[in-house]
């Protein structure tokens, strides 16, 4: 009986959302009924998830990236305006929902194929799209293929070289120097719907894998996995302030943060579910953005200079309001989830040093900096030679979800997502020993 | 009745900013005039607060296991001392105040509702954070606190304001994160969040932190400087002040509420974790040098501002020096009664500010160049009084400190560091002297001199009552008075230094006085004007800040360009 439902559950989470992309395929021709059957397949795939899980082992993350997937497909459908060129994106969306799905729910060794079509598809993706504003990428393309790789010998080879690969995809995927590029590719070139949900999509598969991986790794190679995220935090931190386009600007910054993440989990040698909290927390803030920045890209071009719109917040108060909301959350600012799970992360799992310490509360600082400066620029004086109309009803929908799920995951116990116990007072006055060396 | 209390008024604040918020356009002056009814209410309540808890113990509310603080990150809870009825009567009286001014005051600005339920909001976090059961939660109330200043200081139609707001969120930021660094280092060590839990563990585990190779310091010397910087933040120390004179382009009540209320939540950080801070000599020496350089320097650089809000501002960030310099002396209870004081007038001189301007425009008056009076010297009956101001009064605070209110004078070297500090400031009254020269009457100089006595002495007994009020064991106080001790030499130090400058100063305005020449070597002639402008350009903490933010843009995009190739 346990098999059978260890079979039919995550067969289930994986097949709806292919049922949805068949439904989209079926009414090609109209870009409306597409969209909402994209919509309505995100929204039967999390309605499925809050029924069911619950009958899932749970995993060493927890069961918050279930939830968040089809959250972040809704969302980031919902962001798109209906039009003929999005089809594609959303029909991919619900298929790369699926396959998510199947990584997270299918065990060995279905999982890892799951994930391996996942990437074949974005690496075929960001092959075919590409504009000249944003020319093709073969760092981008040849990091995912490092990933596919690496998770090809995660199957074949044996222990350490099997941890070390595994962790080799999960760099690809949690982004991690010199591993970035196939993330900040897939932010940029990827069509329509596709970045928003791509920046939670793919973090919190390769978490999934690192919660695996982790505590099989050689203690050795944790000392340079946590040195490679110090560096990257602060390497994601400096390449976003000197971006000045918005999608770059919004990638590094994520980047930053999903490189704080792996310090805490080297430091922690396993990755809990309050890691999955900081992981989707920052991949939803960073999916909201970029969906407040596709509401720019509508009214004024694609890849427009934020410098040269400004004065939305009186003539669009909504996006103004949902837009700073995002920006709060995106920087860690209480009450939203990337608070919620950098505090979590902070208080349970012990610093591995002080100056570790010091560098990850200055990436943490420098982001209201960049994202503070991105918002204060749209805010600005108003100009009138522009025309501004504010969001409409999905856009509107679309920022608000993620802005409410920002604030749950702020505002729950992690207790809900999974039934780990936090460190009692006793272990707490232990511990002061390790600081004291 | 109390439980009651404490959930009611910060609810009340929330139903004043959804009346202001909620409802259509043609309503809105009636809802502002409404909002006024719970803000009032809030103010009755926490004075009834303020009333039950001079009977009655501290009171906790949890909303959360304490055991589990860190699964439910954001724990809600309340903990209503008496330091935090203090706090609350004084926060939703101000405001009461301030809203009820700005309902009439903002009545033609376009940005009025904003402004309004921001200001209800803004007390709203206020009082929560006040009332915190917890560090993550007074923390929660004290970033929303950060976020809502740069939001009461914005004006997206004026660049300067957008630009100061700015600079206000950046530098609250960069306090805010090292109080953060501060928490996390605290559960880390004492595995709590509760303060009364977290001082007794603090108190029996002492510890030290390796933070260089070879490098030991007390952990709660780390964990203290950690949330001073925090506080220093919030209170405009030096070198955190920048974000106070950046964001004078706010609407006048926005200015009453935050130098009355606002401002005060460093000195209120720093009175909740007193019995951490006491564990610290390290962190309230540093405290008292911050403070003493603050009050110097925000005093100078108001002295030459040409602009009343900026001179008001300057005045703020010199009070805040000081106080947080009291709270460097153990003299904790004295700086909340600092700031309550200080925050009270400086509401009332905020929201009158507005009526001088206009006066100003409708009178203008030009100073003028002339030096005619200077010829025309003071009075024997002025320098009687200044003689009177200067050294009686301090005597006689010294014998009723040490005989009526038995304040342990010779115990405590910080209690004689800040009667030194009471002389200087008396003696800076000298200088009002000079409005005195043409007057020259017994009856002025005895009004002076009542009302100073009469000031002083209401002063001290209030200081003396609101000690016992809120720190009712008098060895908890001689606690952190002993805790500041100073070695030997570096205190006779400072007393000989204080006495010396006080003196040399009355000498020199004396001998100005009588037309005699002061000797002065030329260099310090010269030095006098260069530090004028210096001090008139706030010195130079803006240009620097400037110089610093471009050297890091050009330095983050050189970085950029070179990874780019």
């Amino acid at each position: 009986m346990i098999s059978i439902t260890g079979m039919f559950i995550p067969c289930l989470f994986a097949g709806i959302p292919f049922v949805g992309a068949l439904v989209c395929l079926v009414c090609w021709s109209d870009p409306s009924r597409v969209k909402r059957a994209a919509i309505i397949g995100s929204v039967i795939s999390l309605a499925s998830i809050a029924g069911f899980a619950g009958r899932l082992p749970a995993p060493p993350d927890g069961f918050l990236p279930l939830y968040l997937l089809p959250v972040a497909a809704l969302v980031s459908t919902l962001g798109q305006p209906v039009h003929e060129a999005h089809r594609l994106a959303w029909v991919m969306t619900l298929v790369l929902l699926g396959l998510g799905m199947g990584v997270l729910t299918a065990g060995h060794p279905f999982g890892l194929l799951f994930l391996i079509t996942l990437m074949l598809i974005i690496m075929l993706l960001l092959y075919c799209h590409h504009t000249t504003l944003w020319p093709i990428s073969w760092w981008g393309i040849g990091s995912i293929g490092l990933g596919i790789v690496g998770a090809g010998c995660s199957f074949a080879a044996g222990p350490p070289i099997s941890s070390v690969a595994s962790v080799a995809t999960c760099a690809v995927l949690l982004p991690l120097i010199p591993f970035h590029n196939g993330y900040l590719t897939a932010l940029t070139r990827l069509p329509g719907s596709l970045p928003p949900f791509i920046v939670l999509l793919l973090p919190v598969l390769g978490l999934h894998g690192l919660a695996t991986a982790m505590p099989t790794m050689p203690k050795k190679f944790v000392a340079v996995v946590s040195f490679l995220a110090l560096a990257s935090s602060l390497y994601g931190a400096i390449k976003a302030l000197a971006q000045s386009r918005v999608r770059l600007l919004v990638g590094y910054g994520s980047v930053s943060f999903f490189s704080i993440l792996w310090w805490f989990v080297a430091g922690a040698h396993q990755a809990t579910p309050r890691a999955a909290v900081l992981a989707g927390a920052v991949g939803l803030a960073t999916g909201g953005l970029l969906v407040a920045w596709q509401v720019i890209r509508t009214r004024y071009g694609d890849d427009v200079d934020p410098q040269s719109i400004s004065g939305l917040a009186a003539a669009m108060p909504k996006y103004a309001v949902l837009l700073s909301l995002l920006g709060l959350a995106a920087m860690g600012i209480p009450p939203f989830g990337v608070f919620a799970g950098f505090m979590g992360l902070l208080l349970t799992s012990p610093p591995s040093s002080t100056i570790g310490l010091f560098i990850a509360l200055t990436a943490w600082l420098a982001a209201s900096w960049y994202i503070m400066q991105m918002v204060q620029l749209l805010f600005g004086l108003r100009r009138a030679d522009l025309r501004y109309a504010d969001l409409r009803h999905p856009e509107f929908t679309s920022l608000l979800i993620a802005v409410v799920t920002l604030l749950a995951l702020g505002l729950a116990p992690t207790s809900l997502y999974s039934s780990d116990q936090p460190p009692n007072n006793a272990a707490a006055m232990e511990r002061p020993l390790a600081w004291n060396r | 009745m109390l439980l009651s209390l404490v959930l009611i008024v910060p609810l009340l604040l929330l139903i004043a900013a959804g009346i202001v918020m909620i409802g259509g356009k043609p309503s809105r002056f009636t809802r502002a005039k409404v909002a006024l009814y719970p803000i009032g209410l809030a103010f009755l309540g926490a004075m009834g607060t303020l009333a039950l808890l001079t009977s009655q113990d501290p009171i906790t509310v949890r909303f959360y296991d304490p055991s589990s603080v860190a699964s439910f990150i954001i724990p809600i809870g309340f903990y209503v001392d008496r330091l935090s009825a203090v706090m609350m009567t004084l926060i939703t009286g101000v405001s009461t105040i301030v809203y009820c001014y700005s309902t009439n005051y903002m009545y033609q600005d376009g940005h009025a509702r904003r402004y309004l339920a921001l200001i209800c909001l803004t007390d709203f976090v206020l009082i929560c954070m006040v009332s915190s059961g917890n560090l993550m939660m007074l923390f929660l109330f004290w970033q929303i606190l950060s976020y809502l200043l740069y939001l009461l200081a914005h004006n997206h139609l004026h660049a300067a304001t957008l630009g100061g707001a700015f600079k206000t969120f950046t530098l609250l930021r960069i306090a805010d994160t090292a109080f953060l660094a501060g928490i996390a280092l605290a559960y880390q060590l004492y595995g709590t969040l509760e303060f009364q839990e977290l001082f007794a563990r603090a108190a029996a585990t002492p510890m030290t932190l390796s933070i260089l190779p070879g490098m030991e310091v007390s952990a709660t010397t780390v964990v203290t400087f950690l949330f001073f910087i925090g506080a220093m933040g919030k209170s405009a120390q030096c070198p955190l002040h920048l974000w106070l004179p950046g964001s004078l382009f706010a609407p006048t009540p926005v200015h009453a509420l935050l130098h009355a209320g606002i401002i005060n939540a460093g000195g209120f950080l720093i009175n909740r974790l007193a019995p951490l801070l006491g564990l610290s000599s390290a962190t309230l020496h540093i405290a008292f040098i911050v403070g003493t350089v603050t009050a110097v320097l925000g005093a100078t650089m108001m002295l030459v501002q040409n602009d009343i809000k900026k001179t008001l501002g300057f005045s703020t960030i010199g009070q805040m020096g000081y106080m947080i310099m009291e709270c460097g002396l153990g003299a904790f209870s004295l700086a909340v009664f600092h700031l309550i004081a200080h925050g009270l007038f400086k509401a009332t001189v905020f929201l009158n500010c507005g009526n001088v301007i206009h006066k100003a425009r409708q009178e203008p008056h030009f100073f003028t160049m002339d030096h005619e009076d200077d010829g025309a010297g003071l009075s024997r009956l002025t320098w009687l009084t200044g003689f009177v101001t200067t050294l009686l009064i301090p005597l006689l605070i010294l014998l009723v400190t040490h005989g009526a209110l038995r304040i342990p004078l010779l115990e405590s070297q910080g209690t004689v560091i800040i009667l030194f500090f009471i002389w200087i400031t008396s003696s800076q009254a000298i200088l009002t002297l000079i409005q005195l020269r043409t007057v020259a009457s017994w009856k002025v100089s005895a009004a002076m001199l009542l009302t100073l006595l009469f000031i002083v002495f209401v002063y001290l007994f209030a200081v003396a009552s609101l000690t016992s009020f809120l720190y009712p064991n008098p060895e908890e106080v001689a606690s952190y008075f002993k805790a500041v001790d100073l070695q030997d030499w570096l205190f006779d130090l400072i007393v000989v230094m204080s006495a010396l400058v006080t003196i040399l100063g009355w000498i020199y305005l004396y001998m100005r006085a009588h037309g005699r020449t002061v000797w002065m070597p030329a260099w310090i002639e010269g030095i006098r004007i260069r530090v004028y402008t210096v001090f008139l350009n706030m010195i130079y903490a803006d240009w620097l800040y400037q110089v610093i933010g471009t050297m890091t843009a050009q330095l983050v995009h050189r970085i950029d360009k070179l990874e780019r190739g």
